[in-house]
């Protein structure tokens, strides 16, 4: 114990009384773990991946499964299989970018400019009787005619008793979603595939549910057909439209993982068992987040967080300023558990001025005091241990750069661990740290992503070399991997990386990971 | 940090965008953010100590979000608060009539609640005159009818702001022993709604 103490350095062990049973468990499974003959290469054993249960429901869906196979039939376009020399980088249109930087006037956009049709991703949400419930760009009424088509198109095809999934043509995609009582359209001119486009409006569909459950939305649409849900949904846009940026800038959505803030181990088990001493009986979910990324999560015994759930949850928290101004107290449905019923969720920052945010779930809608008790609670006891220091010290850098790894050729990675559905990745190096540039790069991460998934001629790893980056990607049953190297890199120095990496990864798991998920 | 004490629940009503927020915020935090408007999310709740002569009264406020979507909410919000802010815009003739429309669901709901009116968003109509929607004597007599206060403040400019807080602290003191105080906290008499479902997963 003593000697694997010096061995880590970069840990910084509790101090004394602080040395919980978790955290002599979480020591001997990684001993147990380093000597194992295969490390990683199966589930529950890869760097990462946690101890007993993991904190989220990582089985698909049947939604997601049906969803898969619907997908089979698509018009996926088939092409070569392996190396695959790619094309230029994309050309920026201005006009979007000015439209972005001034986000509230994307709603006063003029639909019939050239501006409006030059976005690159266009997302609508109407209702079965063809009225706009929501547009990406420009206001909704202005679109009235055009939303007209859209559900001419959906109910010309359905009445054939057929369903309508994907238009392509000239350079656009337009993705079909069709969830009673709403129909969501994607429209797109970037390389996305039509499942990522479903994917993200799958997203879009689910924040408005979790704003009005699926119940209500039923209980309207079946009493007055064309009612304008705009009316319940106002004030929430902003939501929509962040969440549409999360998808494209994130990694997490796509991995349906989440990640962490890099913490010392005991740390955060301090957290976690704090966060778990601070109980009431209604209490369903503790979540501490800092920014968009997890501290701890404790949950009560058998009941597990969907990752889309925690990534509406975050957008929630993240978009909104109202939280900041004293305790918040909203109902929230959190569909993927349940699309009947509201949560009721305590928000709170713990300390002014920090991105320390505490997320209290509670079943009960008159147990706001309760609640508030519970995180008076958990700071007191949280600022009596030394980890609340090690807390702030970690928000202080909330990544890390590529450059720890130790590989000069590896630009960028971004590292699942299936059992745990928490991913690592560094934070973005130069040539990635402009907007565009990111959002480029999750692009060619997500087609490297559809082509391991792929519903019919799935891979196992995949080494693609374009003319700004090399890129290797590698799926196991316990881990995905997605590289990003330099051009000048060869497949010899990724696959030795990828090695590297791993036995990286591994060292600093008990940092970049939850290793120790508690329940109630 | 101690277990907060309330005195008086203090619930904020009105149509969405006429400034519920930025009142609280001028008064709890003696600021006024510029910036691009943020609906409120469900409610937000702070406690702010006052002094009523010699002695303090914490407020306990609650924001409410203006949203029709958190209507069915506001029930909780409101039950059991001894002061509501009913807050319309100076400037958007609409809102003063859902104010009128939180004003009966009180009258309805909480006979105990004492009602101050409050008109928002003063530093427009100083600075254009024209802008005012809402006519100050026509809401001075409806303030009458109902046995409510009426305020015109400015969240921008903090006036008024303080004397409308002051004076839902005041009340609750003088009237403090007229009506048994409402204890904060779960109600175990209520009967739960069964919001939460097994998982099914």
């Amino acid at each position: 114990m003593a000697a694997d103490v010096h061995n880590q350095p970069w840990e910084s062990m509790p101090s004394n009384g602080c040395l919980t049973a978790e955290h002599l468990t979480v020591e001997r499974l990684r001993i147990d773990r380093a000597e194992s003959p295969t490390p990683g290469l199966v589930e529950g054993t890869e760097p990462g991946a946690g101890q007993e249960t993991a904190m989220f429901v990582h089985t698909q869906s049947f939604e997601d499964l049906t969803a898969d196979t619907e997908e089979e039939a698509g018009p996926e376009s088939a092409e070569g299989v392996g190396p695959v020399e790619e094309e230029g980088p994309d050309e920026e249109v201005c006009p979007e970018e000015e439209a972005r930087r001034s986000g509230v006037r994307e709603k006063e956009e003029d639909v019939t400019s050239e501006a409006w049709r030059a976005h690159r991703k266009h997302v609508f949400v109407l209702s079965e009787a063809g009225k706009p419930i929501y547009s990406r760009y420009g206001t909704e009424e202005a679109l009235s005619s055009t939303v007209g088509v859209m559900m001419a198109l959906v109910a010309f095809v359905e009445s054939d008793k057929n369903a309508i999934r994907s238009i392509q043509g000239d350079g656009y995609r337009v993705v079909f979603l069709r969830k009673s009582p709403l129909v969501l359209v994607g429209v797109s001119r970037g390389s996305q595939s039509d499942r990522e486009l479903v994917r993200e409006l799958q997203y879009v569909y689910y924040q408005i549910v979790s704003l009005l459950t699926l119940t209500q939305l039923d209980h309207i649409f079946k009493h007055k057909q064309n009612y304008d849900l705009r009316r319940l949904l106002s004030g929430s846009e902003h939501l929509t439209a962040s969440l549409l940026r999360l998808l494209e800038l994130d990694p997490g959505p796509l991995l349906s993982a989440v990640t962490c803030l890099p913490l010392a181990g005991a740390a955060r088990d301090t957290v976690s068992a704090s966060l778990q001493h601070a109980r009431a009986p209604t209490l369903v979910f503790s979540i501490l987040l800092a920014g968009t990324r997890l501290v701890s999560l404790v949950r009560r015994k058998e009941q597990h967080l969907h990752h889309m759930d925690l990534h509406l949850l975050f957008n929630l928290v993240g978009s909104s300023s109202s939280f900041r101004e004293g305790e918040g107290w909203t109902p929230v449905c959190l569909p993927k558990f349940n699309t009947a019923g509201f949560f009721h969720a305590h928000v709170s920052y713990l300390l002014p001025g920090t991105p320390l945010c505490l997320v209290l779930v509670s079943t009960d809608r008159e147990d706001f005091f309760t609640l508030s008790d519970c995180k008076r609670r958990f700071l007191e006891r949280l600022q009596k241990r030394s980890a609340f220091h090690a807390l702030q010290e970690a928000l202080a850098c909330p990544t890390y750069p590529v450059a720890q790894v130790g590989i000069p050729e590896l630009r960028h990675f971004v590292y699942k661990s299936k059992s745990s559905g928490l991913y690592t990745s560094p934070e973005l190096p130069v040539p990635y740290s402009s907007e565009e540039e990111q959002e480029r790069l999750m692009c060619l991460y997500q087609q490297l992503h559809s082509r391991l998934h792929h519903p019919t001629r799935p891979l196992r790893s995949i080494y693609r070399c374009t003319h700004t980056e090399n890129l290797f990607a590698w799926v196991t049953s316990g881990f995905e991997l997605y590289l990003c190297f330099s051009p000048l890199g060869t497949k010899a120095v990724a696959v030795a990386a990828v090695n590297k990496l791993l036995k990286w990864i591994r060292k600093e798991e008990d940092r970049l990971f939850i290793l120790s998920p508690l329940t109630y | 940090m101690t277990a907060m004490r309330v005195d008086a629940k203090v619930v904020m009503l009105g149509k969405e965008s006429v400034g519920k927020t930025s009142l609280v915020e001028r008064y709890v935090h003696h600021r006024f953010l510029v910036g691009p408007y943020q609906n409120t999310i469900g409610a937000a709740f702070v406690a702010k100590p006052t002094h009523v002569g010699d002695k303090v009264v914490t407020l306990g406020i609650w924001d409410t979000a203006g949203s029709e979507r958190y209507e069915a909410m506001s029930r909780i919000y409101y039950r059991g608060a001894r002061g509501a802010v009913v807050c319309y815009d100076l400037t958007d003739s609409s809102s003063f009539q859902r104010a009128r429309f939180w004003v009966k669901e009180l009258q309805n709901c909480e006979e105990h609640c004492k009602i101050y009116l409050c008109g928002t968003k003063n530093d427009l109509i100083e600075a254009d005159r024209g802008l005012r929607q809402v006519d100050y004597h026509d809401v001075q007599d409806f303030a009458d009818e109902i046995g409510a206060q009426h305020f015109e403040t400015s969240s921008k400019t903090g006036s008024n702001v303080d004397e409308l807080f002051q004076k839902v602290a005041e009340d609750y003191n003088s009237s403090s022993f007229e009506v048994m105080p409402e204890e904060q906290g779960v109600d175990l008499g209520q009967k739960k709604d069964s919001y939460f479902y097994a998982c099914c997963h």
